[in-house]
């Protein structure tokens, strides 16, 4: 019984030893960082030597964005200042709202990367909470003209520095699946789905549908936008649309690419088990030949070099625009994504100093080294893929339009789920009703004007 | 015996813990839940029944009151089922008994988006071990896309969860058991009742506080269930699985808070409507001993 007891107290105080030690120790400080000084700013320290009292920046990031070319640029940027940058990658679909909770308890980071446009600025009340850029120095040099001019909103303001490169949406396809079926890219849409139903004839999936995930679903959405909405409704429309002036049921051609979708899964042109489709299989399906085309972003490349390698991507993946009824159709361009401070921001100017360390020619360099895309910067070089020149030449020749999302304010709330929804029912009339009760809810919901 | 009397301020430390972290919260929530108040305003305004008059004409809603009250109905009769029946089982003089015990309750430890995570795996179409299984004893039929079919994604969240919970419904029910005196039931043996009549007419009565316990704390939780639908299906596909929470939560992270809490308090005010009917009837038929 007495060594029963002594070993309980040895317990209880072995229990309470531990509990100490994790209650004590860095003061809520990274390892390894300096717990002195911490607010001090380092631009005070010149930028080419380490500051003397080094800080840690927050730089925040959805991990659906690969952290690779940002933790490079980080690396030389504390060698440079001797300031550190913790990376903090939120889940990509609760990013917005993760950002905006934080924002309303005051847990502002240093820097965080925002998606593109001005729409941005009202969804972050950028005038109350964030840093404005467009009188800082050094700042917009090196930036192409058109980006900067996206940058400003109507008071001629800008809260994001523009970071990247232009993205892009559309058809990537297998070029063995198409060189053993023998078509090419298609002329028009009918030329299309008639190049689909070869490929099924000759046993190889179609198109790769990732309606688990949500997200790919609105890919073939808003390639299709740019290709036949934009030719009915125009800018003007577009106009109409921001000011809730135009509804998205009285849009023929919106709802013809929902009749078209459709019409896809019923010609049984998709994947077998399309509500268990998701971003990451039609990497694999998609490398390894099983499947043809996928209505997709960009941010498939960096997966795909990945898991096959370099010379896989610029030799094996193909692009093409969602092609029109009469064309192959308009390009459809993503603007870059933008770096923002919170004005509140803890280490205000050392978070100025890093955003103009990001945009200068050597990280911009750096970021292309490995993230190969049309740049933004004047005199940046980036080796362009394959499809990356493809969308060039589209742009080149005036057939390339900016994503609609990208144009519009308000925001196409929950299309993911909408278009789940579409998925198991086909019913149109109500899928393009929801989106647009969904559109004009979240336009109300950010206090827009006619909203 | 009069018994004794504790003077009335030993109680305030609590009361004043209960008004300060309880009362005070839900009562400002009843107050946001008429106002509109949005992450992208500046300032709130009182607008009434505005929320709850959106709230009755949301179709999304609608189909999230439904599934709730699916998941709430048969995970309450499912839960109490096997755990009445696992307790029945592991109150008799089994070699591992107690082995057995801690096994059947270890799930209810276990964060439910660890569970979440765990039965994806088990769920999933092609590598998942429930496909697996079927597969190797010649059932392809049987094979399902269990969490994305939307003919068998509620379901099987509904199992899932009773397989969560069903241990701690029998530490309850056990527990019971542990209070019901041996010479009724033997008695009951000598008159020559069956193992049926003697659940049905002696152990079953005397385990109604317990039953009451259990189904009272299982209808509220599964009411409010979101952690397992989150991680198993996040409400898809589509809206098939969408239960209050998942909703509320889309609602909150949308900035409307105003709206969202107006949600809630549907909720409170379902969760009493359900739960104090069910209480005063379950209560009215215990039995003292």
């Amino acid at each position: 019984m007495y060594k029963m007891k002594a070993i309980y107290v040895w317990l209880t105080m072995m229990l309470m030893m531990t509990a100490l030690a994790a209650c004590g120790g860095n003061n809520g400080e990274q390892p390894g960082t300096a717990a002195e000084g911490s607010d001090q700013p380092a631009s005070e320290s010149p930028a080419s030597a380490p500051a003397k009292d080094p800080v840690t920046l927050t730089f925040l990031i959805p991990n659906t964005d690969d952290v690779t070319p940002y933790n490079e640029i980080f690396k030389a940027f504390e060698e440079k200042t001797g300031n550190k940058v913790e990376v903090q990658a939120l889940p990509g679909g609760d990013y917005d709202n993760m950002l905006k909770t934080r924002f309303s308890t005051g847990d502002f980071p240093d820097v965080f990367l925002m998606q593109p446009g001005t729409k941005q600025y009202v969804k972050l009340r950028a005038d109350e909470t964030l840093y404005e850029w467009s009188g800082e120095a050094g700042v917009w040099d090196n930036v192409i003209d058109s980006i900067v001019e996206f940058q400003k909103n109507a008071d001629g303001k800008a809260y994001g520095v523009p970071f990247g490169k232009t993205g892009m949406m559309g058809v990537f396809y297998n070029k063995d699946v198409f060189a053993k079926v023998g078509v090419e890219p298609p002329a028009n849409y009918a030329d299309l789905i008639e190049i689909a139903k070869k490929v099924k004839a000759a046993g190889i999936t179609p198109f790769y549908e990732g309606v688990k995930d949500g997200w790919p679903t609105q890919v073939f959405y808003l390639t299709g936008w740019v290709s036949q909405v934009d030719q009915e409704i125009g800018d003007e429309g577009v106009r109409k649309l921001d000011k809730n002036e135009l509804k998205l049921s009285e849009i023929a051609a919106l709802k013809d690419l929902f009749v078209k979708s459709k019409e896809l899964k019923e010609l049984g042109l998709f994947q077998k088990n399309t509500l268990s489709g998701t971003f990451d299989e039609l990497q694999n399906e998609m490398g390894e030949g099983k499947v043809a085309m996928a209505f997709m972003l960009d941010g498939i490349l960096p997966q795909l070099e990945k898991k096959f390698g370099k010379d896989f991507v610029r030799d094996k993946i193909g692009f093409f625009p969602f092609p029109s009824a009469t064309d192959t159709g308009t390009a459809m361009i993503t603007p870059p994504n933008q770096l923002m401070v919170p004005s509140k921001a803890k280490n205000l100017e050392a978070a100025k100093e890093l955003v103009k360390f990001m945009i200068s020619s050597e990280s911009v360099n750096m970021f292309y080294a490995s993230h190969p895309g049309i740049p933004i910067f004047k005199g940046a070089t980036s080796e362009l893929y394959p499809v990356q020149q493809t969308v060039q030449q589209y742009i080149d020749s005036g057939k390339s339009k900016v994503n609609v999302q990208n144009r519009l304010t308000a925001s196409f709330l929950d299309l993911g789920k909408t278009l789940q929804s579409f998925h198991i029912s086909g019913d149109v009339d109500a899928a393009i009703k929801e989106m647009d009760t969904n559109y004009v809810k979240d336009g109300n919901s950010k206090r827009l004007e006619g909203f | 015996m009069e018994r004794k009397k504790y003077p009335l301020f030993f109680s305030f430390p609590a009361i004043i813990v209960f008004l300060l972290f309880f009362i005070t919260p839900t009562v400002i929530g009843i107050y946001y839940s008429f106002t509109d108040w949005n992450i992208n305003a500046d300032e709130i305004k009182f607008i009434g029944l505005d929320n709850y008059r959106e709230l009755f004409n949301e179709p999304r809603l609608k189909k999230a009151f439904t599934n709730t009250l699916i998941f709430a109905a048969a995970v309450t009769v499912l839960q109490n089922v096997t755990g009445i029946a696992l307790a029945l089982i592991l109150n008799e003089k089994l070699k591992l008994r107690n082995l057995l015990r801690m096994i059947f309750f270890m799930p209810y430890v276990i964060a439910p988006l660890v569970i979440g995570y765990i039965f994806r795996a088990i769920y999933h179409p092609e590598h998942g071990i429930v496909n697996r299984i079927f597969d190797s004893v010649g059932l392809d039929s049987m094979m399902q896309d269990w969490l994305n079919d939307p003919r068998f994604a509620l379901f099987t969240i509904i199992v899932t969860d009773i397989w969560r919970v069903a241990g701690f419904s029998m530490v309850v029910y056990l527990a019971g058991l542990q209070f019901i005196p041996k010479d009724l039931t033997e008695c009951a043996s000598i008159d020559g009742a069956s193992y049926w009549t003697r659940f049905k007419h002696v152990v079953f009565p005397l385990l109604a506080p317990a039953f009451t316990v259990n189904v009272l704390l299982a209808m509220i939780g599964s009411m409010k269930v979101f952690e397992i639908v989150m991680v198993l299906t996040e409400g898809g596909p589509g809206y098939t699985t969408e239960v209050f929470y998942t909703y509320i939560r889309n609602t909150f992270s949308s900035g409307e808070m105003g709206y969202a809490t107006a949600i809630n308090m549907l909720l409170f005010v379902l969760v009493t409507l359900v739960g104090v009917p069910v209480l005063m009837a379950m209560k009215k038929r215990e039995v003292e001993m």
